[in-house]
């Protein structure tokens, strides 16, 4: 018989083996946590200890290039909801009351799609401190609100220009998958159009960052790590704030003149103002316009539908870089000096109008405005009186001419490409060739060839050429400038934070027109005869300076003509160059002259008069 | 065998002794670091080591007197180790710790928790009755009638409200029926008893709680719940019969830790992110970030692992379980080397016991084991833990002292 011990022996190792596996467990469990798998942990570790708190930059602001302020910066108390409550109608009823906020309205603003989905909403600024003591009294009850102080853009000059200095809004997540918006975070607010889009690089400062240990209740214990927001850097455009006022102003006088005379679907206007030597843009205006602080804390639905329906005739638009336009008469300037410079016409080349032009053929016969005739015309009065027979018959002649030399010409002044001004959306316009036509008309192959009547319609600045108002006014600047096209442009400097220039003035010959000074200068005399004989005569009667320019009246089917006016002055010596359009405007001479005059009296502080007068030419 | 062949200092064993000192050493320097950053870090840590001297006192007592003396003991000991349980339930003696009755409390000071000393004396009951049926189980009514002797103690520290003494309890009994051999095919059957026992409480648990009005069929519970306030909900007293909600919901989140963070989840989840992130060698001494900011719960008692996998690393687990595995090697050894089955009944009840608890308690610290309140042995603080451990030193000492004779 063993002993007793013997008899223990076997059940005492079953014991120690339990012990033996219950630790080898442990350990391999240990292993696979600490050394395995340590640097997950580890970062976990990180994260719950370190908070990163980010303190947004301000805005740079925007001045005008005497240093008045456009836009600037401005705290306010703002209520914000977080998405998790936007199913919960009571509380938001009971918010919509405190806030005097529609419901409708509250409901769109949470529900929002334009935010970030875990963002909390906006649902009104400029709260007042009454309302926000009673938000923080009665916290518990308004599970999910909260009252945030933010910086919000300011915009001291109202409305006034809008469209060029865009506005703000947060980032969208296409803008942050982008590379220039790489190191952006999902909430920031970014330049979504105008100079606040085009110069977001410098207005943008940069985020200060603070790196917090946190205890687990959230308490700050120290600061590891600590970076001051850079504040974005101010930027001074080019506009004058006067010069833009007036600008604004004589698009509302055009428009009502337009409405005077019947034409009473004008609505989309726009007018630029260039200085002819630097392609600085002193004034821009469009209209219908728009006001940036709609924007502020988040655009509604609703707002955002009445700024982009079809009905609202796009208030967000720029006309006068986005608006494409037959140029009409005004483009007889440059068949003009296209054709001196082919050789196929002259200053004092005398012209037959009999007010129907039957040169293509009988049945392809053509009408000038003036049905009744301007008799014999040289290229001087063609220019002056605007007589389209004059054109016609040199575009007939450039269609005659293999190789396309109008197109090539047209394009030396830029047409038919962006000019490359800061602001964003700018349109190419188009000048239309062969090629073009073809391509256009890949599915029509009865429509593919080019035809006289294509360069005939052209060479009035019509059929399916395209311009912008810009490329009208700088191409007019190009011609003051003796055929250099300055690039046009916003931004005049770059302030850094101590007021120094940090990027200065820029003044850049986009393009060299292929045409002789002689020629530019036999234009020059000719669209001075426009405003003291010719269709803007009566405009500019008793008008002090002396005013060279041009009127237009562009066709368009199905729609009333659009009203063109462009003119630079002092005729001696250029200084200033001004492109009026008026969609559905009516006549250039009695719609868009007189805007321009308008803005010419306060460049050249003379008294401002709104003078009418009677156009029927195009 | 000769009483002239004996080492002179037979009645010690100097290994146990020396991974004792050396575990007590390591969990007081541990201790020192968890508290660190408490403000009253000092008067804790001074009350670990007051302690460890206490302590020694049983730890002599028990060492001194001859285990052989308790031999026929096996009823007046439970009976009075039962008392001792109960003991808080006395109005005006308990004080409760997390909806518990814990704490044995007279005139308003905290003395201890009557479950510690109460699981050395049931060890020395139950070894005095298996003891007494020599080692055999021959019928199926020898088995129930230990087994029923065994489930009285392990009732009443459930229904105090401590499951997790409970279990040790449990650990302890199987340990020693296992060594008082109890034959293999009971252990399946325990296996399949317990199984059910745990559905039965549960469903017991559902059945009286509705019947009863109580815990979540509690009026003030629902009404509470109702009213969507977390801090009205907390404030509910729980009222279940059986199993409270803070024990349920340690088991839900032991499932799936990652489905509640911030609550009852939460522990867990930093535990293990302490644990981890000490990779290899551990941030050092005082410089875990889990457990500095408070990110740790409860860190130098039952969480005092994550404390030290954070800051020593796995070379600190490892040299922790290292010294385990001699602790529990050499308390196998006086196993081995008693001279009766009562004696080594006594030491296995021991190894079972902290084989269990620390199974238990590094377990629910790396996601393992569910969480519940029991301690490490010689590591966590609490004095009454402490003075359990040393006591039970002395009980291993005592029998491995009477080995000859």
């Amino acid at each position: 018989m063993p002993t007793f011990r013997q008899r223990m022996k076997p059940r005492i190792a079953i014991l120690g083996g339990i012990v033996m596996t219950v630790l080898l467990v442990l350990l391999i469990r240990l292993w696979s946590m600490q050394v395995v798998n340590g640097a997950t942990y580890a970062a976990q570790a990180e994260s719950n200890r370190v908070r990163t708190i980010t303190t947004i930059a301000p805005r740079g602001r925007i001045l005008d290039r005497n240093g008045k302020p456009l836009v600037t910066n401005r705290a306010t108390l703002a209520v914000v909801v977080q998405p998790s409550v936007r199913d919960d109608d009571e509380l938001l009823t009971r918010l919509s009351n405190l806030l005097s906020v529609p419901l409708p309205e509250l409901m769109e603003r949470v529900n929002s799609v334009k935010e970030a989905a875990l963002a909390p909403r906006v649902v009104a600024i400029d709260v007042p401190l009454e309302t926000v003591a009673y938000l923080s009294e009665h916290e518990s009850e308004f599970p999910g609100v909260e009252v945030q102080t933010r910086a919000i853009r300011e915009y001291p000059q109202g409305k006034l220009a809008a469209h060029v200095l865009g506005y703000t809004g947060e980032i969208s997540d296409s803008e942050l998958a982008e590379a220039e918006f790489s190191d952006y975070d999902p909430t920031d607010i970014v330049g979504k159009a105008g100079a606040e889009r085009a110069f977001e690089s410098v207005l943008q400062g940069d985020r200060g960052v603070k790196l917090m240990e946190v205890n687990a209740s959230g308490e700050a214990q120290r600061v590891i790590k600590e970076t001051d927001p850079e504040p974005g850097r101010d930027v001074v455009l080019t506009l004058d704030i006067e010069v833009q006022k007036i600008t604004e102003k004589a698009l509302q006088d055009a428009l009502r003149e337009a409405h005077k005379q019947k034409f009473t679907k004008a609505k989309g206007s726009s007018a630029v103002v260039l200085d002819v030597k630097s392609g600085e843009v002193l004034a821009m205006a469009s209209t219908p316009t728009y006001d940036p602080s709609v924007f502020l804390g988040g655009i509604s639905n609703k707002e955002w539908r009445s700024l982009t329906s079809t009905s609202s005739e796009f208030p967000l638009t720029n006309r006068a870089i986005m608006g494409q336009y037959p140029a009409a008469s005004t483009f007889k300037a440059f068949i003009g000096m296209a054709g001196l410079q082919e050789g196929i016409t002259r200053q004092w080349a005398t012209y037959r109008c009999a007010g129907y032009w039957t040169e293509m053929g009988d049945q392809w016969g053509k009408w000038c405005w003036k049905h009744s005739g301007h008799g014999i015309e040289s290229l001087m009065d063609g220019i002056a009186d605007s007589c389209d027979v004059v054109f016609y018959e040199i575009g007939y002649k450039f269609y005659k001419i293999k190789g396309e030399p109008l197109q090539a010409s047209l394009r030396s002044w830029g047409f038919g490409k962006p000019l490359g001004i800061e602001l964003p959306g700018e349109a190419s316009g188009r000048v239309p060739d062969a090629a073009w036509k073809k391509a256009f008309n890949e599915n029509y192959p009865e429509y593919q060839q080019w035809l006289p009547g294509d360069t005939v319609n052209m060479s009035i600045g019509q059929g399916d050429l395209l311009v912008t108002p810009l490329q009208i006014g700088s191409t007019y600047a190009g011609i003051a400038n003796n055929g250099k096209v300055m690039q046009p442009h916003v931004l005049r400097k770059v302030l850094g934070s101590d007021g120094s220039t940090v990027i200065g003035p820029t003044k850049k010959v986009v393009h060299t027109a292929d045409v002789s000074k002689r020629n530019v200068d036999i234009m020059d005399s000719a669209l001075r005869g426009v405003t003291t004989q010719g269709t803007a005569g009566r405009v500019f009667r008793g008008f002090p300076i002396a005013v060279s320019g041009k009127t237009g009246t562009a066709q368009i089917a199905g729609k009333d003509d659009f009203a063109w006016f462009v003119a630079y002055a002092p005729a001696s010596d250029p200084k200033y160059c001004v492109v009026v359009a008026v969609e559905q405007g009516g006549h250039g001479g009695s719609v868009a002259a007189p805007a321009t005059r308008e803005i010419l009296s306060v460049l050249f502080d003379q008294k401002v008069e709104y003078v009418t007068a009677e156009d029927n030419s195009r | 065998m000769n009483s002239t062949q004996r080492p002179r200092l037979h009645f010690a064993n100097p290994a146990l002794i020396a991974v004792v000192v050396l575990l007590a050493a390591y969990g007081s320097l541990m201790v020192r670091s968890a508290v660190s950053g408490m403000s009253v870090g000092d008067a804790l840590f001074k009350r670990h080591l007051l302690g460890l001297g206490v302590g020694l006192v049983p730890l002599i007592v028990a060492w001194a007197l001859d285990y052989r003396r308790f031999r026929g003991w096996a009823a007046p000991l439970m009976i009075g180790g039962c008392a001792l349980i109960l003991s808080p339930l006395v109005p005006g003696l308990g004080a409760s710790a997390k909806g518990a009755q814990l704490w044995l409390e007279v005139g308003g000071m905290r003395l201890f928790q009557p479950s510690e000393p109460g699981k050395l004396i049931f060890i020395v009951a139950l070894a005095a009755y298996i003891s007494a049926h020599k080692g055999r189980f021959d019928s199926a009514s020898d088995v129930l009638k230990v087994l029923g002797f065994a489930a009285f103690p392990f009732m009443l520290v459930v229904v105090v409200g401590d499951l997790g003494t409970g279990l040790v309890f449990a650990a302890i009994t199987l340990g020693m029926l296992l060594i008082g051999g109890l034959p293999g095919r009971w252990f399946l059957a325990l296996a399949l008893v317990g199984v059910l026992g745990v559905g039965t409480l549960f469903g017991l648990n559902s059945v009286l709680n509705r019947a009863l009005e109580r815990g979540p069929y509690d009026p003030a519970y629902i009404a509470a719940k109702q009213s969507g306030s977390e801090s009205a909900l907390a404030e509910v007293e729980d009222t279940s019969v059986l199993i409270k909600r803070y024990q349920l919901n340690r088991l839900i989140v032991f499932i799936d830790p990652s489905g509640d963070p911030t609550g009852a989840g939460y522990n867990l989840e930093q535990s293990k992110i302490a644990i981890g992130s000490g990779e290899l060698t551990g941030k050092g001494l005082n410089e875990g970030t889990q457990s500095n900011l408070n990110f740790l719960p409860e860190r130098h008692t039952d969480f005092i692992f994550s404390v030290l996998g954070e800051e020593l690393g796995f070379m600190g687990a490892l040299v922790l379980l290292g010294l385990y595995f001699f602790l529990l090697l050499t308390a196998l050894e006086i196993a081995a080397s008693a001279r009766d089955l009562f004696g080594t009944l006594i030491a296995v009840g021991v190894i079972a016991m902290w084989t269990f608890q620390i199974l238990e308690n590094v377990g629910m610290t790396i996601g393992l084991m569910p969480i519940t309140g029991i301690p490490l042995p010689f590591m966590s603080f609490g004095s009454s833990f402490m003075v359990t451990n040393l006591a039970a030193t002395g009980m291993l000492l005592s029998v491995w002292a009477r080995r000859y004779v």
